[in-house]
């Protein structure tokens, strides 16, 4: 598989959080819940990683069915903005999809909603640009 | 003689031990409280939403214990050992776990903060005075405007110390004093870059160009009617200026020309509009 | 060229003159083309990306920037004419102080240092709740931090669901949840807003 190339990709709104090691008040971000993440990896945070994950996250309750994924897995994330995509793996567990169930990003006529991914500094700059919060995005798998 | 103040105590105490159990056992988001709080790295994941319910129980027992008849002098030691364990469990989240949720009242993610210490140590405090109660039932019917003004008293003090109930009294005088007072009321109507990025990240103009763009956004200046933004591009091999004139006064994103320039030979590469 | 003649030739060659139809006159721009021909960032998933650099800038050469890694590494970042450089705005190299921090793309020449296309200095972004809100600043809790958010006339601007930014803020609650993309002050727990997203 690759970019925009699987037979059931998710569509949704994409963002940016830093992890490891940081500055400012990402300082203490932490390697995230694999243990692994890294502000200057390509790597991502996926809303259902574990059974403790999915219970915080809660994607369900924005009628969002995300399947399974764990640490390590990767996806292929194309902005719908830009056309690029990038490769990721997962690396933490988020975004908190259900303190935003029904928020929509648009680029032109095309708005996705709900937040269900979001990407280290490093991986959205390869695709957009860091000063746009949100973003609509196609995930492949 | 039993003093009247230590014997409304026990009341105070299981009251919001009631409220403190209620949530840990029967929230209907307990188990995510559970597993946003200390002690998930205290007991680790998997057990975290049971030992949550077993705090829960334990509170809810202690509550009935000190709510109903008889009384026993045990029942605030209890609480105060109780007490005791909530601010070494506030200690140890605060140094080992800081990002963690208190998991205390309720099942919303809260920080652990000088007020959740402050609320333990009133209880504590509480269950101390506890000790030496009497029936506080004797103490209700013999100074009934006392023992109803202490207890509203810490009643309000629990409630100014918990960030849980916020939502329910301090936020919305919050949001009165903004209405009243419009700290944030701006009158200008300059249209925000932001908007102008956006008409532009939907335009076909920026479709057809944005596999070209190397940099962010690198300059940007007001020209009239539009907005030009300027983005670094890599066209033909070698690098040129991708000028972008959005409107500025509507959204009109089929409008937005691009220009693809060199600007060390002042020559235009390429002009395209958006049809 | 001075500025206002250089702005003044850009301004003219986008609005001046006529334009290609690019989507029907020039095939390989079309936009499903041009998607296509997006590049694929060729990186192993999970890999540090050499040509990314994060950090605090710790000394101004010239045009370039010395600066030290989150995780000690020492960067040495070339800022030229073509950098993009956001520091809460589009703004220009002398605005990058010692101290800053800040997020580079570029190109990782032979020497190891890093050519930036883009550099956003101090860029932050918070998910995080209004705490409260007073004149031109909002308070946040954040990761259960408070941070102080200052809106700057002229610059702040509030997207609501997914409206058109507007510089209007009154729409902003006290406890609601809300994203921002703001400038940090340096060794402070104080950020500049450049956009809040709020639901409608």
């Amino acid at each position: 598989m690759g970019c925009s190339n699987s037979s059931s990709p998710a569509y949704g709104e994409m963002s940016w959080f830093c992890c490891g090691s940081s500055w400012g008040p990402c300082g203490s971000a932490g390697g995230g819940a694999c243990g692994t993440c890294n502000s200057g990896s390509h790597q991502c945070a996926w809303p259902n990683t574990s059974d403790a994950c999915f219970n915080i996250t809660r994607p369900d309750q924005c009628g969002e069915g995300l399947a399974r994924r764990t640490c390590g897995h990767v996806f292929y994330v194309t902005s719908v903005c830009s056309g690029k995509c990038v490769s990721v793996s997962i690396a933490d567990c988020g975004p908190d999809t259900n303190s935003f169930c029904g928020e929509r990003s648009c680029c032109g006529s095309t708005c996705y909603t709900n937040r269900i991914i979001d990407l280290t500094p490093s991986a959205y700059s390869a695709i957009a640009d860091l000063s746009t919060g949100l973003s609509p995005a196609r995930i492949d798998s | 003689m039993v003093e009247w103040p230590a014997s409304v105590q026990p009341l105070f105490v299981g009251a919001t031990l009631l409220w403190s159990g209620g949530v840990k056992c029967a929230g209907a988001s307990a188990r995510r409280a559970a597993q946003r709080s200390a002690l998930r790295s205290l007991v680790g994941e998997a057990r975290a939403p049971i030992a949550h319910r077993l705090v829960g129980a334990a509170e809810l027992a202690l509550a009935a214990a000190l709510l109903l008849p008889p009384v026993y002098a045990g029942e605030a030691v209890a609480a105060a050992v109780l007490a005791t364990g909530f601010l070494a469990y506030l200690a140890y989240a605060r140094v080992v776990a800081p990002d963690s949720s208190c998991g205390c009242m309720s099942a919303r993610p809260m920080p652990v903060t000088w007020r959740g210490f402050a609320r333990a140590a009133l209880i504590l405090a509480a269950a101390l005075l506890g000790t030496r109660a009497g029936p506080w039932w004797d103490a209700a019917t013999g100074h009934p405007w006392a023992a109803g003004t202490t207890l509203l008293g810490e009643a309000a003090a629990l409630v100014a110390l918990s960030p849980e109930a916020d939502r329910r009294w301090l936020y919305p005088l919050r949001r009165l004093r903004v209405r009243l007072r419009h700290p944030l009321a701006d009158r200008s109507f300059d249209m925000p870059l932001e908007s102008s990025l956006q008409q532009l990240l939907g335009s076909t103009a920026y479709r057809q160009v944005s596999g070209l763009l190397r940099s962010g956004l690198r300059e940007t200046w007001d020209e009239e009617d539009v907005r030009v933004l300027c983005y670094t591009a890599e066209y033909e091999g070698r690098l040129a200026t991708a000028v972008f004139a959005v409107p500025l006064r509507h959204y009109r994103p089929e409008e937005i020309r691009v220009a693809l320039v060199d600007e060390s030979a002042e020559s235009t590469l390429l002009v395209l509009d958006g049809a | 060229m001075p500025q206002p003649d250089r702005r003044r030739f850009l301004t003219s060659a986008v609005l001046g003159g006529s334009a290609v139809a690019g989507a029907t006159a020039l095939g390989s721009l079309a936009p499903e083309a041009a998607f296509a021909a997006a590049p694929k960032i060729k990186l192993d998933p999970g890999a540090l990306d050499p040509n990314f650099a994060e950090g605090r800038i710790t000394g101004i050469s010239g045009s370039l920037l010395k600066a030290s890694g989150s995780d000690r590494t020492l960067h040495r970042i070339h800022i030229t004419d073509g950098t993009s450089i956001w520091k809460l705005h589009p703004t220009t190299f002398d605005q990058i102080k010692v101290g800053d921090g800040f997020y580079a793309r570029g190109v990782r020449l032979p020497d190891g240092s890093l050519a930036a296309d883009a550099i956003w200095v101090n860029i932050v972004n918070l998910d995080a709740s209004i705490a409260a809100i007073e004149t031109a600043r909002l308070h946040l809790d954040h990761n259960g931090k408070r941070v102080i958010g200052h809106v700057v006339g002229g610059r702040t601007a509030a997207v609501y669901g997914s409206a058109p930014a507007v510089a209007d803020l009154t729409r902003l609650q006290v406890g609601r949840h809300v994203k921002v993309i703001g400038a940090w002050r340096p060794d402070t727990n104080e950020v500049d807003i450049a956009t809040v997203y709020s639901g409608a």
